[in-house]
């Protein structure tokens, strides 16, 4: 044979073994029926110290489903990363909502964890009618305005089980009272999450009576504050707040007070949960003792209802949880339910993500670790927490949850 | 007025950082005509080499005297000569075959020996922040209502004093005439006997070993290093050697400290934001109405 035939042969020979495999490989349903619960977290670089606690928090509810899955199905997580270059990224997001979508298999997705990764993400959402519950996004545009709801504004497919910003930056601006700090200066990263925390805590702490010494923004990626902190210096406030998180400069913003005439055993750092992860800790250093943070979870470490979840999350994955665990957990829950519902409905067939989506959105009355909640109109929860956090001697220590009205 | 000496000295420091990088760019410029992006990723390298060094010596708290003095010494020299190392190997590796080839060939090369350097870093140390270990006392002399602290005038110091041993060396010793000569005109250079590949493999290590001092410094200064910092320190470190006339060494001094006292002054005073924006406009400005640069040579058309 000469060599171009021979090639010819080869690629056809390959080609008819693999469609005769495909063909004898279709038909294997003997085995469970996979429901995909999608996850879009960002959990490699900086951002992993969020994204990871979260993931394994949506693992272990999917593990236990599986333990108790309706007859012929089984739950399988499919997780993707949203962080590009160490940093969560919106278009990486998008992209991974997208190949979630087309999986029809894919009934629900936990994440993303960053308010501008959901600006992203909430458009194709709302294209595919893929239900995304997030754990942690936090802006309130996100859900109270129809502003990514591009295809359909009308239909929610974005949900969340924690509470907003306009929520947590009250909250913040009360413990900043509270502590006794009366002069702020104000600093934020410029992206989504990190503007409006701090424009809502401006707002708000201008409102009881505080005094904002000035609001200033920082670009992503810088490495020198020395300028803008000493400009801040020269203010002299008894505190610095700081909307963004960590990843964007939140833990070198609060390293480089010191050298700019800011002494950190001084002058507190405050800020929302864009700084309660262990990365700020070891990025600040010892500058991040004195730093005080809201958190939109409760502290399952407190809640009685939520130690089973705690032990079965520190033997599965040898490790303490994280700030947005049982939130993690929690999301995933609410997604599994649906399905559960679904099928039941369906008298035991494979549900469609329409009606999956019909009952996240009519969830209610949902008992779970992070308390009974539902989705209100806008896909809020109807029972928002946020707990107030500290940082001393290198330790994250909760101080209290903070006292706010259900929406 | 306090506040704006203060952002003068804080403008002072980062432009110390920007020239000695700036220096490294304008030597490599000057004899081969390469942009070389890599380069601020080999001052970023040098941060990360002292860290590796300064933990070799098992060095922690702070020191003084002889202890200090000889952790200071051996952790300069140490992240000069790796840094001068990896300078070298990319010049040999990456751009000495294509020293013949159209422009835009080692400038995309530069660019992608950049990523792999920055690149190798994360992966090295992670993609976060990482802390300089504290070994250098920080005193903080108070004039009035403007403090200057050590860190400050070590950065400045190590910037002039370095500049002044390269400007002896460029003028007064044998291998420094090779390196004009080749700037100059290579191919006559080497009529005249000089091994280019030898002298520009020298530029090359001069220039990243002063990247490396760069980065030791800029990691004391600052407390920390990162492995991104390269790229936009580096890409205004450009902007300076440009700004100076490139090709031209008291011409990157001289636009570093000017490109770092207008970031400064602009975060200071008008916004954070704006610094950077600052900073390349004032590039654009001199390239229209000044493209040889502040300093650089106005060459006449050869017509």
């Amino acid at each position: 044979m000469s060599r171009r035939s021979l090639a010819r042969f080869v690629a056809f020979a390959a080609t008819l073994s693999m469609f005769g495999a495909s063909v004898t490989f279709a038909p294997a349903s003997a085995a469970d029926q996979v429901i995909k619960i999608g996850v879009d977290l960002p959990v490699s670089g900086a951002d992993a110290s969020d994204g990871i606690p979260t993931q394994n928090g949506a693992a272990l509810a999917i593990e236990e489903a599986n333990a108790k899955a309706p007859a012929g199905f089984k739950f399988e997580m499919d997780a993707l990363d949203d962080a590009v270059g160490g940093v969560h990224n919106p278009q990486q997001g998008a992209t991974n909502i997208r190949s979630l979508a087309a999986d029809p298999a894919v009934m629900g997705v936990v994440g993303p964890f960053n308010s501008n990764v959901a600006a992203a993400e909430i458009p194709v959402s709302n294209e595919t009618g893929l239900p995304l519950i997030s754990p942690s996004n936090t802006n309130p545009t996100l859900t109270k305005t129809a502003k990514y709801r591009t295809s359909h504004p009308d239909v929610i497919t974005y949900f969340r089980v924690c509470a907003t910003d306009d929520v947590q930056g009250k909250a913040g601006a009360e413990f900043a009272k509270q502590l006794g700090f009366k002069k702020v200066y104000i600093i934020d990263d410029n992206e989504t999450y990190g503007l409006g925390l701090a424009n809502v805590f401006d707002q708000n702490f201008k409102a009881m009576g505080g005094t904002v010494l000035g609001h200033d923004h920082i670009t992503a990626n810088q490495q020198d504050f020395k300028a803008l902190l000493t400009k801040v210096a020269a203010t002299h406030p008894d505190a610095v707040y700081y909307g963004g998180t960590t990843s964007t400069g939140g833990g070198l913003v609060r390293q480089q007070m010191g050298s700019a005439g800011m002494d950190p055993t001084k002058i507190a750092y405050v800020g929302g949960d864009g700084i309660s992860d262990a990365e700020f800790l070891k990025v600040a250093g010892d500058a991040a003792n004195n730093s005080y943070y809201t958190v939109a979870a409760p502290d399952a470490e407190k809640s009685p209802s939520a130690q089973a979840f705690i032990k079965a999350y520190k033997a599965k994955f040898h490790s303490d949880i994280g700030a947005y665990s049982a939130n993690g957990y929690v999301a995933a829950q609410v997604i599994i339910a649906a399905v559960e519902k679904a099928i039941k409905d369906n008298g035991g067939k494979m549900p469609t993500r329409a009606q999956v989506l019909k009952n996240i959105q009519n969830t209610s009355n949902f008992h779970s670790i992070i308390g009974t909640f539902g989705f209100d109109k806008n896909g809020d929860t109807t029972s928002p927490v946020i707990s107030l956090w500290k940082v001393a001697n290198g330790k994250q220590e909760f101080v209290k949850q903070a006292n706010v009205a259900a929406r | 007025m306090e506040v704006f000496i203060q952002q003068v000295i804080n403008g002072l420091s980062l432009g110390g950082i920007y020239a000695l990088i700036a220096l490294g760019y304008t030597m490599v410029y000057g004899i081969i005509e390469l942009i070389n992006f890599a380069h601020g990723d080999v001052y970023t390298l040098g941060s990360f080499f002292s860290i590796a060094i300064i933990g070799l010596l098992d060095a922690s708290g702070q020191l003084h005297g002889l202890p200090l003095f000889g952790v200071l010494v051996a952790t300069v020299v140490g992240s000069m000569v790796l840094c001068g190392m990896v300078g070298v190997l990319l010049e040999r590796l990456a751009y000495r075959r294509l020293r013949n080839a159209p422009r835009l060939a080692p400038l995309i090369t530069a660019i992608g020996a950049s990523f792999i350097l920055e690149n190798i870093m994360q992966l090295w140390r992670g993609p976060s922040p990482i802390p300089f270990p504290n070994v250098v006392p920080n005193k903080t002399w108070f004039f009035g209502g403007i403090s200057v602290s050590s860190n400050e005038v070590l950065v400045v110091a190590t910037a002039l004093i370095l500049m002044a041993i390269l400007q002896t060396f460029i003028r007064n010793t044998k291998l420094g005439k090779a390196m004009r000569a080749t700037a100059q005109d290579r191919a006559a250079a080497q009529l005249m006997g000089i091994n280019i590949n030898t002298t520009i493999a020298l530029t090359f290590f001069i220039g990243s070993a002063l990247a490396g001092v760069g980065g030791f410094v800029s990691g004391v200064y600052y407390g920390s290093t990162w492995f991104y910092n390269g790229f936009e320190a580096g890409l205004k470190a450009f902007t300076a050697a440009v700004l100076g006339g490139i090709g031209n060494m008291a011409g990157a001094m001289l636009g570093g400290f000017v490109i770092g006292m207008v970031e400064s002054l602009t975060a200071g005073f008008i916004s954070d934001q704006w610094a950077t924006v600052a900073v390349f406009v004032l590039l654009v400005l001199v390239l229209i109405f000044r493209p040889s640069g502040l300093l650089g040579e106005v060459l006449p058309e050869k017509v």
